[in-house]
């Protein structure tokens, strides 16, 4: 069987797909959408002072993140997939059925994956950028560039996190070595890891350079594939403890179900702190980068207590990965008890990690100064909680590609979070009335919140059950 | 009072007519198979009855209750198993009918378990992760979370579909008992030996509109002889055939298409 017609049989099917969930006008207006977003925020960004290479940087690291998602998602779990996305099979798992070997449909849905990511997301954030060559500040070649070295970047990613994920199924003691020796390293030599990313070729671009950076590139889109094993459950797990119970009798069974689900999935809450732990990362870079490029002097706490917050979207999404919207219409239950039970899983699991977060921030900014987070993530992340629960009900990955719906919830968390990053930026000017400011919001923000979490609830039984 | 009633229900799914004018009424006590071909229309009866699903116009009852306005009275009397449904991959048998009894708000949960583990023979797994089981035995596991509250009426999609012979009969046995217990059944396939072993009332599904309803055991021939007469005619002579078909000895809901 030929790999390309393989390979075009997969773009077929990602399309029939994604136009199947969330409609074809929906999906195709979605670059236009991304190109609109990424000049509006680089113009939003250098009008706040941020210059144009901060920025750059900023975005090789979210493109890198984002390539690293990308790269093991739909293929960590059968069982996930068909929650999210239903009774869905794709060629990707007919490895057994099909004429081709496991390792050859895996490259091949790789590089399905690269072509689509870097045609749906990558060409429009690079088109996000041509205002700025009109203006003088890039030139086209410069885009061009730009384009080249991201898509690159995406492409690591995705095949690091194969590879990584493949040498952790292999043996968790490398992986262990593994990442710390890359943590040694970029301790020692910072330098190293941008002479050998893609970034390396953007900044200095030369003959040197692409190669150094592409063989890293080609290395991992290799080695991923052949590395990845698929997960198997090792045999037949029992489980006698009374866990399930005993949570149950804390905070009801869809309590119980939500946390154990989270726990005995891939990953286990590791996952969740690691989630957050990312846009804990991206948090400090940008507050780095605002202090070096505007000698300003903002408030770490509501910095960190406001993208923590939102960053308590990624729980949303693990405590729901396994939910069905119709399971819950076979028993006599309301969806209000659903959403309830998910909402004590996402504090329990977020508030303690993102708190985690603000106590680790502790090492750099002064005590007093993160207390302001501690106050302003919790009540953030019930607004964000309200908002997902209320926009996407228990599939919050409909967000992925379904326009209007991402516009609507991108404008829904930036009325909240574009006036708490101002006050942190105005709070070295007023630290009272940025701090009352602030907290004000906030709490408006988890009424609001906790509202559109009962309102979830109506709404989505009723559309559910009219489906 | 029936257990299921249904008057000139109709389901649309778009322009895709599921369910047309659908008339069914089930009595109490009843052991009633819905038997028709892939689409007829059976899952969405079911997912209507039990208020899964809301329908386009027509009206039904279940036990008394409309499912429409008192959705949770309903699922609180019956029990559903659903076609093509697993027990929540990461939590084990024993913890998912606890989660079950609990939205039920039942009592001696643990003792209940028990009992329908050992009717249903999967005690050995109950505390083995869902996702390892394998397909008869999450099937079973399904089965339980029926019949766990000892409800009145039961609906279920395709009964024994991933069972092995020797546990078909033990559902066979199960259910029956179950009947004779003055309870309702109310079950969905598309097998016909399933439905005339089973049931006491077979009602024929086909283009979402009942075509025809029999006692199985009043039948000479059995349901596939009574029922499954395919007439393959040219369209020039359809409506002279179908005239004789509907005026012949022992025929009845003829249609053409």
């Amino acid at each position: 069987m030929s790999s390309l017609l393989v390979f075009r049989r997969m773009l077929v099917e990602e399309y029939r797909m994604h136009t199947e969930l969330f409609g074809r006008g929906r999906f195709i207006g979605f670059p236009l959408f991304t190109a609109v977003l990424v000049a509006g925020g680089v113009w939003l960004l250098e009008a706040t002072g941020t210059n144009l290479e901060s920025i750059i940087a900023g975005l090789f690291v979210l493109v890198f993140l984002f390539g690293l998602q990308v790269g093991t998602i739909g293929l960590i779990g059968r069982d996930a997939m068909r929650n999210v996305l239903g009774d869905v099979t794709l060629l990707v798992f007919s490895g057994r059925t099909l004429p081709i070997s496991r390792r050859k449909l895996l490259a091949t849905f790789l590089l399905k994956d690269l072509v689509y990511y870097i045609g749906l997301f990558l060409t429009p954030i690079a088109v996000g950028f041509l205002p700025l060559v009109t203006a003088d500040e890039l030139t086209l070649g410069g885009v061009v560039m730009l384009w080249i070295a991201l898509s690159a970047t995406f492409a690591f990613g995705a095949g690091a996190s194969l590879a990584l994920a493949g040498i952790a199924t292999r043996n968790v003691g490398a992986i262990v070595v593994l990442l710390v020796s890359l943590v040694g390293i970029f301790l020692v030599a910072p330098e190293l890891f941008v002479t050998v990313s893609p970034y390396g070729l953007y900044a200095n671009p030369g003959i040197e350079a692409a190669v150094a950076s592409f063989v890293g590139v080609v290395a991992v889109l290799i080695a991923g594939p052949l590395l990845f094993e698929p997960p198997t459950s090792g045999g037949v797990r029992r489980i006698e403890n009374r866990r399930f119970t005993r949570l149950a009798d804390r905070g009801g069974v869809f309590f119980a179900r939500s946390l154990l689900e989270v726990a005995r999935s891939s990953g286990s809450v590791w996952k969740v702190i690691f989630s957050l732990g990312i846009l804990f990362a991206v948090a400090a870079l940008v507050l780095e980068r605002v202090v070096v490029a505007t000698a300003l002097e903002p408030s770490a706490g509501i910095a960190f207590g406001t993208l923590l917050g939102l960053g308590a979207f990624t729980t949303y999404n693990w405590v729901t990965q396994l939910s069905d919207n119709r399971e819950y219409l076979r028993y006599p239950v309301s969806y209000s008890a659903v959403f309830a039970g998910k909402f004590r899983a996402f504090l329990t699991l977020s508030l303690p990690t993102g708190m985690g977060y603000l106590a680790f921030a502790g090492i750099w900014y002064p005590g007093f100064e993160l207390l302001l987070g501690v106050l302003i993530f919790p009540l953030v992340s019930i607004y964000v909680f309200g908002v997902t629960a209320y926009l996407t009900g228990l599939s919050p990955n409909e967000l992925l590609f379904n326009t209007p719906l991402f516009a609507v919830y991108g404008v829904a968390l930036a009325v909240v979070a574009v006036p708490l990053l101002v006050a942190a930026l105005a709070f070295g000017e007023f630290p009272l009335y940025a701090s009352l400011f602030s907290l004000g919001l906030a709490v408006a923000t988890a009424a609001v919140g906790l509202l559109l979490v009962q309102a979830s609830s109506k709404k989505w039984e009723r559309s559910v059950r009219a489906q | 009072m029936p257990a299921v009633e249904t008057r000139n229900l109709t389901k649309k799914y778009g322009d895709v007519v599921a369910l047309d004018g659908l008339d069914l009424t089930v009595e109490r006590g009843e052991l009633y198979g819905l038997l028709g071909p892939n689409g007829s229309g059976k899952t969405t009866t079911i997912e209507l009855l039990t208020g899964q699903r809301t329908p386009t116009s027509g009206s039904l009852s279940v036990l008394g209750i409309d499912p429409v306005s008192d959705p949770i009275a309903v699922r609180e009397s019956v029990g559903i198993l659903p076609e093509r449904e697993d027990p929540p991959s990461f939590l084990t048998p024993r913890e998912y009918l606890e989660f079950v009894s609990d939205i039920r708000g039942l009592d001696n949960i643990g003792s209940r378990i028990e009992e329908w583990a050992r009717k249903l023979q999967f005690q050995g797994i109950l505390d083995t992760l869902s996702s390892d089981l394998s397909e008869g035995e999450r099937q079973r596991v399904m089965l339980a979370q029926v019949f766990i509250h000892e409800p009145e009426l039961v609906f279920i999609d395709e009964p024994l579909v991933n069972l092995d012979p020797l546990m078909q009969a033990e559902v066979k046995t199960q259910l029956n008992e179950y009947c004779e217990a003055g309870n309702t059944l109310f079950l969905s396939t598309h097998f016909m030996e399933v439905a005339e072993e089973l049931c006491t009332t077979v009602g024929i599904i086909a283009g979402g509109r009942l075509v025809a309803e029999r006692d199985p055991r009043e039948l000479d021939g059995g349901l596939l002889d009574t029922f499954a007469t395919e007439v393959r005619l040219d369209a020039e002579r359809r409506e002279t055939a179908h005239e004789r078909i509907e005026n012949g000895n022992r025929v009845e809901g003829a249609s053409t298409r």
